[in-house]
């Protein structure tokens, strides 16, 4: 198990020369001037300058392995460039959007994981039943609703109409109690932020702000943990060790939870996985429509604007999550079935 | 698929309650919300806190609140000054300004104090301008002190003509300290007074300095050396020329400003706290919050509820909360900024694909095609601003007159323009070339930023009116990304092209200079004659150099008549802009030129 985790962290430098290869060679196929974008916003900005000379300035013009070398010149020193976007080191913008979204992850994980299966595994002892029927209509919903549509219903109802889910991450009133100086910002996670300074109010303001985009995201991804887990435990259900289970006269909540379920969650708990990765890469959508501070947002606007420096360090950091939650994954594997432990 | 059946009743049912939603609000409209709390909902993200630095709307927004100018406009009317730091407006009447125009005298108030407790003094003003002038980013808005103050339009430009050098890198030491010298004798402290001295008499000079929200800020230098900033002596060029994160000031702020900066949260919101021991009666709101919401439909959520009080509202949806309960919309405020459509009047031929073949053969066009003022009347004749103004600006623009926008002074209401007439433009289109032109025809290229809707429809209003007049007549439409049309339009090489400008001061001088000098950001890459920059650049100068009012109102309808006989440009609109807010926000008036709302005067109260 320790061997495992050691060679995949040994990984990790690779994947990061890889991606940020890779992303710097394809920010080589903009020219130089659409790579200034970013630093012209007005025709007034060229009054005493040309072009030229901002790309010269800016040295977008350096050959490829010129910009790259620099780049990890200041890498080594540890800073990753300079944010357009974000208006702060690319850094100081990843650590102040990623809590957001990991907590919005961390949130949106269990409702999706939990919802997901509990669905699933209903649809497949119930197989056929009208149980099956309506939790597959359920979930199918979910799964063709575009994300702006539900999330923009979820707000005119629940915000325009009812006034229960603010979008924004926390109201004014909060942010300011959080900003005062007696309050302790520990994690950057609000909710866990709150309870550590035994603040309920903040607390109960910041889950109001995370329903909205909690239940839009867990709704989106019901569907295919239904679908997935479903076949999954159909599978399971019909092998020999599970009749043999019942045979021996074990009542079904057992035959189901540990027999068939356990051993039906292995494809599942891959797909969940990967899910989360997606939740913490940043839902850009469903940011964008709860107006959420998260990474997605952020990585999005800086892709549009050209941000070299902002899209380059999120992909490395993302790559580095991924790395990390592939192992978690595997990880999750050698829990759930013993024999992996074994290889 | 198993969606049919499934989806669209569950989307009735939602989009049912979703629309007694919208029945059910007027109940709630009734009581303020938020009562000390004013929140505005926009997008766009300020570039930075530093005033020397900021350029940009966004920016100044934040800026306008926390920091304060020596005069102000007086309340929105842009050709009357207020005292604000000062105590004083210097006129030549109350002998603050020395009758040649070559010196401005500053009385110092007494009493006011930095948001950090530092009383302001009038080392502290000039500091500020001094500062700005020896940072002068490039790109930066600094140039408008530099000319005024000592004749160039970079600090750069000033130090290598000095050393008689061609790079900046090469100007040696001693120079840099003559520099300083200059700077340091531009702006100086005379007991509690503080005198400009500029290089030569420049009009707008008090609408620079009146214009808040930016360059003209005061900051205090005390505070500006402590965070790491240029300390005052002659080794500047440490501080020359800032990339954003290297500008000590520039997520800092501390002004004499009616609120001060609580938090910039980047990307998301920006948090104000109302200064309790503010030189004037603090502002009756406590709390302002400018939110970064991108979706539209979620600001309208906002404002619906009550959560914004003020949102940006884009000129489509203005029908949408037209129809809000609870809401109000201010239309058609004034806004300086207009737009045009420039002729090159020389192009430049080197790989141009815009002008096909280069010849006039009807398969492209020479590269002094619009030298011809018969083609500049034909296709003046052939915009149709009707269109252009009520279904691409949903009303928000009126007929731009010339260059001059009509909110300016020296503005001429009686200047005669240019209608559609397809007609006149048929003439003048047969008339051009010696008539060649109708005969052979012609293929051009205009071109238009990508994204940007209204340069796209106005380029077409024209490819479809004057393909209509002659089938040999070919305009053909290409998008560009907005670096490249910049670029390209610089160079030259666009035949038409189509570009707004945004006001750097309120003054005649700010749009007469880029869209009819010799030198200007337009008009040179348009390549006007010289027979005609040569009267062109008299007049401006003999305005700008004057303070009588009559001799530059001569000037400047002269220079509005030019534009128009000589039918230089296509102007198009002058831009008004929409308001909207809840009608619990009381105390708004409009200021054309004031970057965002001026929350000191807002206040909440059910109407």
């Amino acid at each position: 198990m320790i061997r495992l985790v050691a060679r995949r962290l040994m990984m990790l430098p690779l994947v990061l020369v890889g991606t940020s290869l890779i992303i710097f060679a394809l920010s080589q196929l903009l020219s130089p001037y659409q790579r200034v974008a970013t630093y012209v916003r007005s025709p007034q900005e060229l009054k005493s300058f040309t072009l030229d000379e901002l790309v010269r300035k800016y040295q977008l013009d350096a050959p490829l392995t010129t910009q790259y070398a620099n780049w990890l010149r200041e890498l080594a020193g540890g800073h990753l460039g300079w944010s357009e976007v974000a208006k702060e080191p690319v850094w100081d913008a990843i650590v102040r959007h990623f809590p957001a979204t990991l907590e919005l992850t961390l949130y949106a994980s269990i409702p999706m994981a939990v919802g997901g299966v509990w669905l699933g595994t209903l649809a497949a002892v119930r197989h056929n039943s009208w149980v099956d029927h309506a939790s597959r209509v359920f979930a199918i919903v979910g799964w063709s609703f575009p994300t702006f549509v539900f999330g923009l219903l979820f707000l005119m109802v629940f915000y325009g109409w009812l006034g229960w889910f603010p979008p924004g991450r926390l109201s004014v009133w909060a942010t300011q109690a959080m900003l005062s100086p007696d309050f302790r910002q520990l994690t950057g996670l609000v909710t866990i932020d709150a309870v550590i300074n035994g603040r309920l109010d903040i607390l109960v303001d910041a889950l109001r702000h995370m329903v909205g985009p909690v239940v839009t995201l867990s709704y989106l991804y019901w569907a295919q943990l239904q679908r997935i887990t479903r076949s999954s435990m159909l599978d399971t259900l019909r092998q020999d060790y599970v009749r043999t289970a019942r045979a021996k006269g074990l009542d079904e909540r057992s035959v189901i939870r540990r027999h068939a379920r356990r051993n039906a969650l292995i494809p599942v708990s891959t797909v969940i996985a990967l899910m989360v990765l997606g939740l913490l890469g940043g839902v850009v959508i469903t940011e964008t429509i709860f107006a959420y501070p998260g990474i997605g947002r952020l990585l999005a606007t800086a892709a549009l604007q050209l941000d070299r420096a902002t899209v380059l360090g999120v992909t490395l950091f993302y790559a580095v999550i991924l790395v990390l939650v592939i192992l978690a994954m595997d990880i999750s594997y050698a829990l759930i079935d013993p024999r992996v432990r074994i290889e | 698929m198993r969606r049919s059946g499934t989806v669209p009743w569950f989307t009735v049912v939602v989009v049912a309650l979703a629309l007694s939603a919208g029945a059910g609000l007027p109940a709630a409209a009734e009581t303020v919300k938020n009562p000390d709390t004013m929140v505005k909902a926009t997008y766009g993200e300020p570039e930075t806190l530093d005033p020397a630095y900021a350029y940009d709307t966004a920016s100044g927004e934040v800026i306008y609140q926390i920091y304060e100018n020596l005069i102000d406009f007086d309340h929105g009317d842009l050709s009357k000054f207020v005292p604000m730091l000062a105590t004083q407006v210097p006129s030549v009447e109350n002998g603050l300004v020395s009758p040649d125009g070559l010196v401005y005298r500053f009385p110092i108030r007494q009493g006011v104090r930095f948001h950090n407790g530092n009383p302001l003094t009038p080392e502290d003003v000039e500091y500020t301008f001094e500062r700005a002038m020896l940072q002068d980013r490039s790109g930066g808005p600094i140039w408008m002190f530099l000319e005024p103050l000592l004749g160039y339009s970079t600090i750069e430009e000033l130090a290598k003509d000095l050393a008689g050098v061609d790079s900046f890198d090469q100007v040696p030491p001693e120079v840099l300290r003559e520099v300083y010298r200059r700077v340091d004798a531009a702006v100086e402290v005379e007991g509690d007074t503080v005198v400009f001295r500029l290089a030569r008499p420049y009009p707008p000079f008090l609408s620079i300095l009146a214009h808040g929200g930016s360059w003209s800020s005061i900051i205090d230098k005390e505070w500006a050396i402590a965070q790491g900033d240029w300390d005052g002596s002659e080794d500047w060029v440490r501080w020359h020329d800032p990339k954003a994160e290297n500008d000590p000031l520039y997520d800092k702020a501390n002004g004499t400003g009616p609120y001060r900066l609580v938090a910039w949260e980047k990307g998301n919101q920006i948090i104000l706290q109302r200064n309790e021991d503010y030189w004037r009666e603090p502002a009756p709101i406590k709390t302002v919050v400018i939110r970064n919401v991108q979706e539209w439909a979620t600001r309208q959520l906002m404002l619906q509820s009550g959560d914004a009080d003020i949102v940006t509202v884009d000129p489509p949806y203005l029908e949408q909360v037209a129809a809000m309960p609870g809401v109000r919309v201010l239309r058609r405020q004034p806004w300086l900024a207009n737009t045009a459509a420039f002729f090159t009047f020389n192009i430049a031929v080197e790989g141009n694909d815009f002008i096909g073949s280069g010849k006039l053969d009807g398969q492209g066009i020479p590269p002094d095609f619009f030298s011809d003022i018969d083609v500049r009347k034909a296709f003046n004749y052939s915009f149709d601003w009707q269109v252009y103004i009520d279904d691409v600006n949903m009303g928000e623009a009126t007929q731009a007159r010339g260059p001059i926008p009509a909110s300016l002074p020296f503005f001429n209401p009686e200047q005669p323009v240019y209608q559609l007439d397809l007609r006149k433009a048929e003439e003048h289109f047969r008339r051009a070339w010696g008539g060649r032109l109708w005969e052979t025809g012609f293929r051009m290229t205009i071109a238009y930023n990508a994204g940007n809707d209204a340069r796209r429809i106005a380029a077409e209003i024209l490819e479809q009116n004057i393909e209509s007049l002659n089938p040999k007549f070919q305009i053909d439409i290409q998008s560009l990304q907005w670096p490249t049309y910049l670029q390209a339009y610089r160079e030259s090489r666009l035949p038409l092209f189509i570009i707004g400008w945004l006001a750097d001061f309120p003054d005649p001088h700010n749009f007469v200079v880029p869209f009819m000098h010799s030198t200007g950001t337009y008009a040179a890459a348009q390549r006007l004659p010289a027979e005609l920059t040569r009267e062109i650049d008299a007049l401006i100068d003999r305005a700008v150099s004057t303070t009588d009012p009559e001799v530059r109102r001569d000037a400047y309808y002269r220079l509005q008549q030019i534009a128009y006989e000589q039918a230089i440009d296509i102007f198009l609109v002058d831009r008004t802009q929409p308001v909207v807010m809840r009608d619990w926000v009381q105390g708004w008036y409009p200021n054309a030129i004031r970057p965002g709302e001026d929350f000191y005067r807002l206040r909440k109260a059910s109407s």
